[in-house]
């Protein structure tokens, strides 16, 4: 083995290797901008010595492998990350948009409404029999009403957004998990011939990664290499090839629910047990946030139709009717200025005495004095700090659901960036890397051609 | 550590982001000269800005009470200050015409003065500022006194008084009870209708003397009537000052108040400008410094 022949082997060991590299290098380059791509190596060994009795003579190079350089505990942490990511992002936006029911920045909003009703009262204490003045309280408490039930409106509009856009991840959702089992079983059948499945296993990476930032997901991988996914609880997503496909129901709030298949066909509800990626966000900002901004709002309301009704129905209108509500509804989904008011601002009861007094107002200061009694959260607040209250909670809870995206985002960044720098591809290497190969391609088809000459002369003797 | 060029961009991708977002922050500051352009610019500082705008609600509403109560307080003094003239001129007659030696012709001329005076005390004590009779309690839509042809007065209107919240819980109330000043209202008093009726009946009297004695019965009563209405003018007086001292105070407050949303609210331009042009100049460098780096590979350089 160590004639001629040999040397030629060695040499033809060596051009196919370098080529093969050469193709790992290009196919490397080549997927530089592919998300989620790792770079892969070309794992290289020396060929069997054999003894030629002057010592063992080598017989070339061979390859070990392809494998793809990666550090498998980051991929759980980015997975996690990102559902995080994928919250505090959706939780932003949804809030945004509540946020913008509650423009008061210029100075139109529920609390320039609150002012104006209050105000329109106070002139009604100094002429109550004006006519004009009775037509602007009608309008004000019109307006007040108005603006309660268009945000309590808008708020639901937001939830219902919310709604729809869970009804679109659910279908992200059982598209990647299909894929993700579909990958699976390609990846157990490659790597049962001993051979790594690169690829596959980093558009499977890729396919978690983006489930994560949908919904958190467990994952492990079991002995084969297949993972399986499971959601909140335990709640399996993917085992192997097979998936569990998520649907939505309608609650009983008219909103869109997350139910998961049990064995038994059941349908199980796990909306409350997502708590992070996109869905997670999204759901929270429905339920607790927006939820809880509409019961404020009713609760303010409630407390306003409650207090301003009972004075006002006690009072008398300048016709002398009394008993009449000035806001008719529930709540603030459905509050509104009593009609009968519209059509007849007399019947607006600023006195308190009986029969139709036109000069008492003693009802109207009544009802004006409201505005600084302490009548919301047990007694604490005033109508306008609740109102007040109620905006500035908003702001906190965008601005808190800013800062921690923009953080999170961050640790995405310095995630992300640490995985490039183990699993990217770096031009300048694979450049290096392919003159290297080149040089060494060089140098075997020399050591071939110097090989031939030999075996030339070797004839020439013969011949 | 190894670094790619996917690190590189990605580095250069998202702090162009930011530098963007912080510009584009700043240019909604400088074009709405606001610093909260939204709740969560500074929820804090919105909720004091919204609280503030309540107070200067509630203030522009008190100033607007507090003029509506100086003009009813003028109103109701200058009205005063004719029934004064008025019953002055009154008592001058009851004294110029109280001897007997003053002939019926004579009398009967100064009854029909008298009766003159009477009416226009009568339609002073009817005035209305905006619509609504001032002297007759809260039945601001019933004439306040009537007069049968007797000159007999009557009294439509109810006890009620005029209120003007001028502060939280705190009102100055205008005495609206037409009997408390044109008649012997709660606290007594003089009716000034009826000495005014018994002069004229006295001026009319066909007995003389008895008329002269009936006469000169009603000079003491009308200087009466003349100190009860100084009386209520003085009333108004304090309450004028009370009104003008709270619409001070709340020009003070106002401004204080305005100033505070200004310091939460407005933007300090100068200083976002400056921001602004130091934003720029880091972003103009981070893509100059893109250009530069993101060009360079080993691709160049290898032949």
């Amino acid at each position: 083995m160590t004639d001629l022949f040999g040397v030629l082997n060695i040499g033809t060991s060596a051009l196919l290797f370098q080529q093969r590299a050469i193709n790992v290098t290009g196919n490397n380059i080549a997927n530089v901008n592919t998300p989620g791509y790792s770079r892969q190596r070309l794992n290289i060994e020396t060929g069997l010595p054999v003894d030629t009795g002057s010592g063992l003579i080598g017989t070339g190079v061979r390859s070990a492998g392809i494998e793809r350089v990666y550090d498998r505990f980051l991929g759980v942490q980015l997975n996690e990350e990102n559902a995080n990511l994928g919250r505090w992002e959706a939780q932003q936006s949804m809030l945004e948009r509540a946020e913008a029911v509650f423009d008061e920045s210029e100075g139109y909003g529920l609390n320039q409404a609150l002012s104006n009703f209050w105000d329109s009262w106070q002139d009604l204490t100094l002429n109550p029999s004006g006519q004009t003045e009775r037509s602007v309280a009608a309008a004000t408490s019109q307006t007040l009403a108005d603006t309660i039930r268009q945000r309590y409106a808008e708020l639901e509009q937001a939830q219902e957004n919310i709604d729809a856009s869970v009804e679109g991840a659910v279908d992200d959702i059982n598209r990647l998990t299909a894929e993700i089992a579909d990958l699976n079983q390609k990846i157990a059948s490659t790597e049962r011939t001993g051979v790594n499945a690169n690829d596959y296993r980093d558009s499977r990476d890729q396919a978690l990664k983006e489930l994560s930032g949908i919904i958190a997901v467990n994952s492990y991988e079991d002995a084969e290499g297949q993972v399986a996914v499971s959601v909140g609880s335990g709640k399996p997503l993917v085992e192997s090839g097979t998936t569990w496909q998520l649907s939505v129901q309608t609650n009983a709030d008219g909103h869109t629910d997350i139910v998961w298949p049990n064995l038994n066909g059941g349908m199980v509800n796990i909306t409350g047990e997502i708590t992070a990626g996109k869905v997670g966000g999204w759901l929270q900002a429905r339920d607790t946030k927006i939820e809880g901004y509409q019961n404020d709002l009713d609760a303010l309301a409630q407390a306003l139709m409650d207090e301003v009704n009972t004075l006002h129905a006690a009072g008398y209108g300048l016709d002398g009717t009394t008993g009449t509500d000035l806001f008719t509804g529930t709540g603030a989904v459905d509050m509104t200025l009593n009609p009968d008011i519209l059509n007849d601002p007399n019947l607006i009861a600023a006195s308190t005495a009986l029969g139709g007094i036109p000069g008492n107002a003693d009802n109207a200061i009544a009802i004006n004095a409201l505005r600084t009694r302490l009548t919301m959260n047990g007694a604490t607040t005033t109508f306008d700090d609740a109102a007040n209250t109620l905006v500035s909670r908003i702001g906190y809870d965008v601005q808190a659901a800013k800062a921690s995206a923009s953080n999170q985002a961050d640790m995405m960044t310095y995630l992300e960036n640490y995985r490039e720098s183990v699993s990217g591809v770096s031009l300048d290497e694979e450049m290096v890397n392919l003159v290297k190969f080149q040089a060494a391609y060089d140098a075997a088809a020399k050591m071939i051609s110097m090989a031939d000459e030999m075996l030339d002369s070797l004839m020439s003797i013969v011949g | 550590m190894r670094i790619t060029q996917a690190m590189m961009s990605n580095t250069f991708v998202s702090n162009l982001r930011r530098q963007t977002e912080a510009m584009l922050q700043r240019q909604e500051q400088i074009a709405t000269q606001k610093r909260i352009n939204r709740p969560s610019d500074d929820p804090a500082g919105m909720g004091r800005v919204l609280a503030g705008r309540s107070t200067l609600a509630a203030i522009a509403q008190y100033s607007d009470n507090i003029k509506q109560g100086v003009t009813r307080l003028e109103f109701s003094e200058e009205t005063l200050s004719l029934v004064d003239d008025l019953v002055r001129q009154a008592r001058g007659v009851a004294e110029g015409k109280n001897a007997d030696g003053v002939t019926a012709e004579e009398r009967a001329l100064a009854a029909e003065q008298v009766k003159e005076i009477y009416d226009q005390v009568l339609q002073l004590a009817n005035s209305k500022l905006g619509g609504r009779y001032i002297f007759s309690g809260n039945q601001t839509d019933t004439e306040a006194f009537t007069r049968d042809a007797d000159y007999n007065a009557t009294y439509n209107g109810d006890d009620g008084s005029f209120r003007i919240p001028i502060a939280e819980n705190v009102e100055v109330t205008v005495d609206a009870d037409g009997r408390n000043y044109f008649q012997d209202g709660a606290d007594g008093g003089v009716n000034i209708f009826d000495e005014l009726r018994d002069l004229i009946t006295g001026l009319e009297d066909t007995d003389l003397a008895a008329g002269s004695a009936q006469i000169r019965a009603t000079i003491d009563a009308l200087e009466d009537a003349h100190v009860q209405i100084m009386n209520k003018r003085s009333e108004g007086g304090p309450k004028l000052y009370r009104l003008q001292a709270t619409e001070a105070h709340w020009t003070n407050v106002k401004n204080v108040v305005q100033d505070a949303i200004g310091r939460e609210d407005e933007v300090d331009v100068a200083q976002a400008i400056i921001e602004l042009q130091n934003l720029q100049t880091a972003y103009e460098s981070t893509m100059a410094a893109a250009s530069q780096i993101l060009r360079t590979s080993l691709v160049n350089f290898l032949k």
